[in-house]
């Protein structure tokens, strides 16, 4: 159908183009348009999917390869994050299609890892408690790299350095200074107050400073 | 006057600072309050280059291009293969994969030429009245190359030819048919050229025309899949030069091992 509706609003291109062999053919294997309703119905679907979530596959991808670990439990994340959205795409209303896409996939990732993964996840909950009790800025002096040692650090150390972050640190600090989402977004996407996400984007980021600063093992 | 008076306070403003989440009477108290302590002073330069080294550093992972077809499939993008014939499943990857992008299907008529040559000299005007006409800055083709994944569905193709005088100066978006489309700058010697390349999935390759718009010159060829649009007050023998540089160019900097490793260039945060 989307290849119809393409074909009826440009319909100079058919003519033109050596492509057009090719968009026929589609055309030709495309329901047609007294087929009954759920197919039309369907292919809506399929066409506000094309439109709302795919564009931010790479997003999605990139949020669910940095809260699994792995690219291989990322992309069956995302598949299933893709599945649930094109399941409730009529649930997207107006709004940030990123964050709403981030959003799902988020949960999708969470639930998918308790599900395969549970001894990698470790409770949200006991982070921030355990967060809580200890001093942000407890020893400044130790530990705290050169400006000059952080922009000489390789891509695999930092890479390594992320990876070792809390998850509720490193997927505010991935959503932030890695997909570029402003304060408001992330606050959407992970559920917790702009507060919340002020705070651990600092001590996301000061651990991740230490973290680069350690000495190799 | 602020409410942040403890170090945690001033330290989570510092990070919304950097984040350009503060308003202007916080920013104001937090600029005042690093000028006086020289330790907050030295993690605002952390954090700075921490999140440069992630902007910069960070290898850009897009998951394979195989997950992309079987969601497509899984939701039922893709029409079922009675027939299988290669011509039907070219076409399909070709049709779904630019429906998946959502890329526009820009019409290669002369009025939409037109409308897409306007856009493009505006986004260029516009960038040399910017305070910077990129929003990326980096002379490195895997720094621009990556920054434009997550922003729109496919990065543009960028190639480094430094060696023959025109630097890589960054990139940014352009909006073009109310699409957002990446934009190349790079320099030779004082002049800046705007490189934008919009999706034309389907059309046949075509060889540089050249137009002049508003004393500026234009140069629009296309090749797989993507119109190009190269403008600039260079002269146009000078912006013909870019052009056949630009397309015979290998991307992914197959000139490895020399020693003139691009560098990037320094943010321009203030």
């Amino acid at each position: 159908m989307t290849v119809m509706s393409m074909l009826v609003d440009h319909p100079v291109s058919s003519k033109k183009d050596r492509s057009g062999d090719h968009l026929r053919i589609i055309y030709d294997q495309a329901p047609r348009q007294d087929d009954n309703a759920d197919m039309m119905k369907g292919d809506n679907d399929s066409v506000r999917f094309g439109n709302v979530v795919l564009p931010h596959l790479g997003d999605a991808y990139t949020l669910a390869r940095w809260i699994t670990g792995n690219r291989a439990d990322a992309e069956d994340v995302v598949q299933d994050a893709c599945l649930r959205a094109f399941r409730s795409i009529r649930n997207f209303s107006d709004g940030s299609a990123r964050a709403w896409v981030l959003t799902i996939v988020r949960h999708t990732a969470y639930t998918w890892l308790r599900k395969n993964r549970p001894t990698v996840l470790v409770g949200v909950e006991d982070i921030e408690s355990v967060e809580h009790a200890q001093a942000v800025l407890a020893s400044p002096d130790a530990e705290t790299p050169e400006t000059a040692l952080i922009a000489k650090t390789d891509a695999a150390r930092l890479e390594a350095a992320i990876s070792a972050l809390p998850a509720p640190f490193r997927e505010t600090l991935v959503l932030r200074d890695v997909q570029g989402l402003d304060y408001r977004e992330i606050a959407a996407v992970t559920g917790v107050p702009i507060g919340t996400v002020m705070s651990r984007l600092a001590r996301g980021r000061t651990r991740l400073i230490a973290n680069i600063g350690r000495k190799e093992p | 006057m602020t409410a942040a008076t403890t170090p945690e306070d001033s330290t989570l403003l510092l990070h919304a600072y950097l984040d350009g989440e503060l308003d202007p009477a916080n920013a104001l108290a937090i600029e005042r309050r690093m000028a006086l302590d020289p330790v907050l002073a030295a993690e605002y330069k952390r954090v700075e280059a921490l999140q440069r080294l992630v902007r910069e550093r960070l290898p850009h992972e897009t998951p394979s291009s195989g997950l992309r077809a079987q969601i497509e499939a899984s939701v039922g993008m893709k029409q079922p293969r009675a027939q299988p014939s290669w011509r039907a499943l070219a076409a399909s990857i070709v049709v779904t994969a630019m429906v998946a992008s959502g890329a526009t299907w820009i019409v290669n008529g002369p009025e939409a030429q037109d409308v897409i040559g306007d856009a493009v000299v505006a986004g260029h005007i516009r960038s040399l009245m910017a305070s910077q006409p990129v929003d990326v800055i980096s002379s490195d083709q895997h720094t621009v190359k990556p920054w434009f994944n997550g922003r729109i569905p496919e990065a543009p193709r960028v190639v480094d030819l430094a060696k023959q005088e025109f630097p890589l100066v960054g990139g940014r978006l352009d909006v073009v048919g109310r699409k957002p489309v990446p934009t190349l700058v790079y320099r030779y010697r004082k002049h800046l050229i705007s490189l934008t390349a919009v999706p034309a999935a389907g059309f046949a390759a075509s060889a540089p025309a050249l137009r002049t718009t508003d004393g500026y010159n234009m140069l629009r060829w296309a090749e797989n899949g993507v119109a190009y649009w190269a403008i600039s007050d260079l002269s146009a023998g000078d912006l013909g030069g870019f052009a056949q540089l630009f397309r015979s160019a290998t991307p992914e900097g197959s000139n490895g091992g020399s020693g003139e490793k691009p560098g990037t260039m320094p943010s321009m945060r203030n």
